[in-house]
């Protein structure tokens, strides 16, 4: 009896005392944040207070402008990377076989790893008037001369947050997609059911859990992107991120704690809505082992 | 029979898309590479531009830093999420545990960035290594979680139980049965943290404070001066070392996938 005792408490110190500083650490700095977005801006410093000034400052005038456009663009680039990353899946979960699929997906896994301000600025380099696109649309004679809408537009920022968040995405949704029990698809098949309502009806809701977390994924992502662009879009191409980067260039810290708090809250929302529809442990259900 | 082809061109049609985006993704990865030998050659050598990094102490104390963290963050994250993925086990709370540590994936890299740095500032935790390692750690640890939960799913739990009626306690039944089979997915874990903090740019210019890494530095050089060919030098090198730890990663992959069956 006494043994059990001195093995409980050693157990709850190895893993409790780790468990409690990761969950500080994660939790605690989201937690300061929203507190310090209502303190007041003094100087070069800040002063506890409660004040919704800051709040203020961020829904009026451009700051709500870039808000905007940073929900516009991360709803639509979502959407794009949705309809480019589910066919991939798709693919990788019915066409290829068993022992084709890792490295399939490993494929995907490479470009996301490397460090993807690099290969930002990598795109900055390859879209430029001089740059190698341009240079082989002139000498194929597909374009008269450079284009200028490669480079500092609307498009190289979708191409920059397309080519960045992605290639992530198809992991869930493989995921979700690889879980699906195959007796109910034949099942809508010996129903009579076509390919296409099978997919409907079956195949499309099923895989939702994995469509939704990859698309929370890249909607945050996009939304609060700094470097995509700064780098694609150019001077004044301010998506949420940049907002708090230049809050944060003159020192106003409690303005830079409410823009982040308040795509930390947005973030949480759509986690909380996914996770009350969706049964997580049956999402990963492959990595838990069941 | 005509079916049968017109699927066949659709599956086809469908690679093709698959092998496009895939150009797409990898076509960043060439450019620095290019840039890094402008003005090279001649009997000026054809590395000049690399052997500049090495003559700048600025990019070679950043080039320390950034290997000092990533080691840290090798060495951090996988433990952390290893003692983790027990609690979950052993406590049974996969949901709060996911939950909680997931939530770094879903933050804006400024956002947690901003946070953190706050969050330090209150404890009156000064910018340090200390400091880039923590914001670095949250980072790399839903990844190195995943995949130790992984592997553990896939560890059979009848060897622990043998371990037990054979007179093992709980620490010798991890450590002599279950460790010597999960080593490699830990290992794994390990290289992608080290991965992961090679990706890492924006969190870490938040906190880093008066200090470079090799990744931070680069950004910054980009918005106050631009980039030189040495620059483009030094995100070849990043690449290089980044696709080497991956290769290094498949291999390891496809010797566990051997043993497998």
């Amino acid at each position: 009896m006494p043994r059990r005792w001195t093995e409980t408490l050693a157990r709850a110190a190895v893993l409790g005392l780790p468990l409690a500083a990761l969950f500080a650490l994660i939790l605690g700095p989201l937690a300061i944040t929203l507190v310090i977005s209502f303190w007041e801006k003094t100087g070069f410093s800040m002063r506890p207070a409660f004040s919704a000034a800051n709040y203020a400052a961020f829904f009026s005038g451009v700051r709500l402008e870039v808000l905007m456009r940073s929900l516009w663009v991360a709803v639509s680039a979502t959407v794009i990377m949705l309809l480019i990353a589910y066919p991939i899946a798709y693919l990788v979960a019915t066409r290829v076989r068993e022992a084709l699929v890792r490295p399939v997906l490993f494929l995907f896994a490479v470009p996301f790893l490397v460090n993807y301000v690099v290969r930002t600025f990598a795109w900055s380099d390859l879209l430029s008037r001089n740059g190698l696109v341009n240079s082989a649309l002139v000498s194929w004679g597909i374009a008269d001369a450079p284009l200028d809408w490669l480079l500092y537009s609307d498009f190289a920022v979708y191409l920059g947050l397309v080519t960045a968040y992605m290639p992530f995405m198809v992991f869930p949704i493989w995921l979700s997609l690889s879980g699906i029990d195959h007796r109910l698809v034949e099942a809508s098949w010996m129903l009579g059911e076509g390919p296409f309502t099978t997919f409907r009806k079956i195949v499309l809701p099923l895989s939702l859990p994995g469509v939704i977390a990859a698309a929370i994924f890249g909607f945050v992502g996009a939304f609060g992107e700094v470097a995509v662009s700064l780098i694609l879009g150019g001077t004044g191409y301010q998506l949420l991120g940049n907002a708090i980067q230049s809050a944060l260039n003159v020192l106003h810290y409690p303005l830079a704690a409410a823009i982040s708090s308040v795509s930390t809250l947005l973030m949480l929302a759509l986690l909380v809505a996914w996770s009350r529809m969706f049964d997580i442990r049956l999402f990963l259900g492959k990595i838990m082992g069941r | 029979m005509q079916t049968t082809t017109l699927s066949r061109i659709g599956l086809w049609a469908a690679w093709g898309f698959v092998a496009l985006v895939l150009v797409f993704l990898y076509a960043p990865l060439i450019p620095p590479a290019v840039n890094s030998f402008e003005g090279a050659g001649g009997d000026k050598g054809l590395f000049v531009n690399y052997a500049a990094i090495l003559t700048d102490q600025r990019l070679v104390a950043a080039g320390r830093i950034s290997l000092t963290v990533g080691l840290l963050v090798a060495l951090i994250s996988p433990l952390l999420a290893l003692l983790a993925a027990e609690a979950v086990r052993v406590w049974r709370i996969p949901k709060l545990v996911l939950g909680v540590l997931l939530i770094p994936l879903f933050v804006p890299g400024i956002s947690m960035g901003v946070a953190t740095a706050l969050f330090f500032q209150t404890l009156g935790i000064q910018p340090s290594l200390l400091t880039i390692t923590a914001v670095q750690v949250i980072w790399a640890l839903p990844f190195a979680f995943l995949i130790i939960l992984t592997v553990m799913a896939n560890f059979d739990p009848v060897y622990r139980e043998a371990a037990y009626m054979s007179g093992a306690n709980r620490l010798q039944a991890f450590f002599e049965v279950e460790l010597p089979q999960i080593h490699p997915g830990i290992l794994g874990a390990a290289v992608f943290s080290l991965i992961l903090s090679f990706n890492e740019t924006i969190r870490t210019s938040v906190v880093q404070g008066g200090r470079n890494t090799v990744q931070t530095y680069l950004w910054s050089q980009y918005q106050q001066v631009g980039l030189s060919p040495n620059l483009y030098a030094l995100m070849t090198v990043l690449i290089v070392a980044t696709l080497l730890l991956i290769g290094a990663l498949a291999v390891m992959d496809m010797r566990a996938g051997r043993n497998r069956g």
